[in-house]
């Protein structure tokens, strides 16, 4: 990655995932912008992991993240409520 | 000046029944393993309980308790990964390297995904393939990814739960991305 103005793709993908997480400087920046202008399957590649990061962050990915057809198993249940009644200091 | 309501929290007996089942399935979500689960359901109660006068009433008590329950998680898995090392497999990008060539440039690009980004995300397939798509992710690579992303968590707080250097935790990150979005383009755009 010596010269930015050549930026592969193997490099730009690993760069727009890494631009999610932390600011970049200017001209790592201009070298991605620069190579997207150019290269469409990078450009599919950004808006789609930005797709998918907007997705995980939806309020309904967030209201699926969890295993809600678990039920508590009884006894445990029972345990837990016992452990309530004995810790409660009121 | 009106000063803030402070509400009771309800009785603790009713939490099991109200919360019980939403406390486990959120936290087997996470940790992929019954028993954790509820002993992860049951420290946050027991924490709950002693903290109850400090509860302010801003938040529900659905998502005091989820907080609670958060922090425990996230203590978890400090202590989980405190003594870990990572595997070889955490770090693997070869199968990164096989999508492009000797030149660094795509062997078969990313296809154009058909519909527009809100219509697409609108749609229950999607959040449930994305959702398939994460549970086929190595361990650490899906924690690493629903950490950041549906957790909101700073790179720098997951590096260090997760016990990984920053460059590490790049890598890790874009393989996950790398992967997520490939299994999304096999399973749903076909």
């Amino acid at each position: 990655m010596i010269n930015h103005w050549t930026f592969r793709c193997k490099d730009v993908s690993e760069l727009i995932s890494r631009s999610m997480d932390e600011p970049l400087p200017l001209r790592i920046r201009m070298g991605i912008r620069f190579h997207l202008m150019m290269c469409r399957f990078c450009r599919n590649y950004r808006k789609q992991l930005l797709i998918i990061s907007r997705a995980m962050q939806s309020s309904d990915a967030r209201n699926a993240s969890g295993d809600f057809s678990r039920r508590l198993p009884d006894p445990v249940r029972q345990k837990l409520k016992d452990l309530l009644r004995d810790h409660d200091p009121s | 000046m009106t000063v803030p309501a402070v509400h009771q929290s309800s009785s603790p007996d009713t939490w099991v029944d109200t919360y019980g089942d939403y406390l486990y399935g959120f936290a087997f979500y996470r940790v992929q393993d019954d028993l954790v689960a509820q002993e992860l359901v049951q420290d946050t109660l027991v924490a709950a309980l002693e903290a109850r006068k400090n509860f302010s009433g801003n938040a529900s008590e659905k998502t005091w308790l989820t907080s609670i329950l958060k922090h425990k998680i996230m203590d978890l898995f400090r202590k989980k990964y405190r003594d870990a090392s990572l595997d070889a497999g955490d770090l693997d990008e070869r199968e990164i390297h096989a999508r492009f060539d000797h030149h660094g440039r795509w062997k078969t690009g990313p296809a154009r995904w058909a519909s527009d980004p809100e219509r697409l995300m609108a749609q229950k397939d999607f959040i449930e393939i994305l959702h398939q798509c994460l549970k086929e992710l190595p361990e650490r690579a899906a924690r690493a990814l629903t950490l950041r992303e549906l957790e909101g968590e700073s790179t720098q707080t997951l590096c260090k739960v997760l016990n990984i250097t920053p460059t590490n935790c790049w890598v890790i990150l874009h393989r996950a991305r790398f992967q997520v979005r490939q299994c999304i383009e096999a399973k749903w755009l076909k």
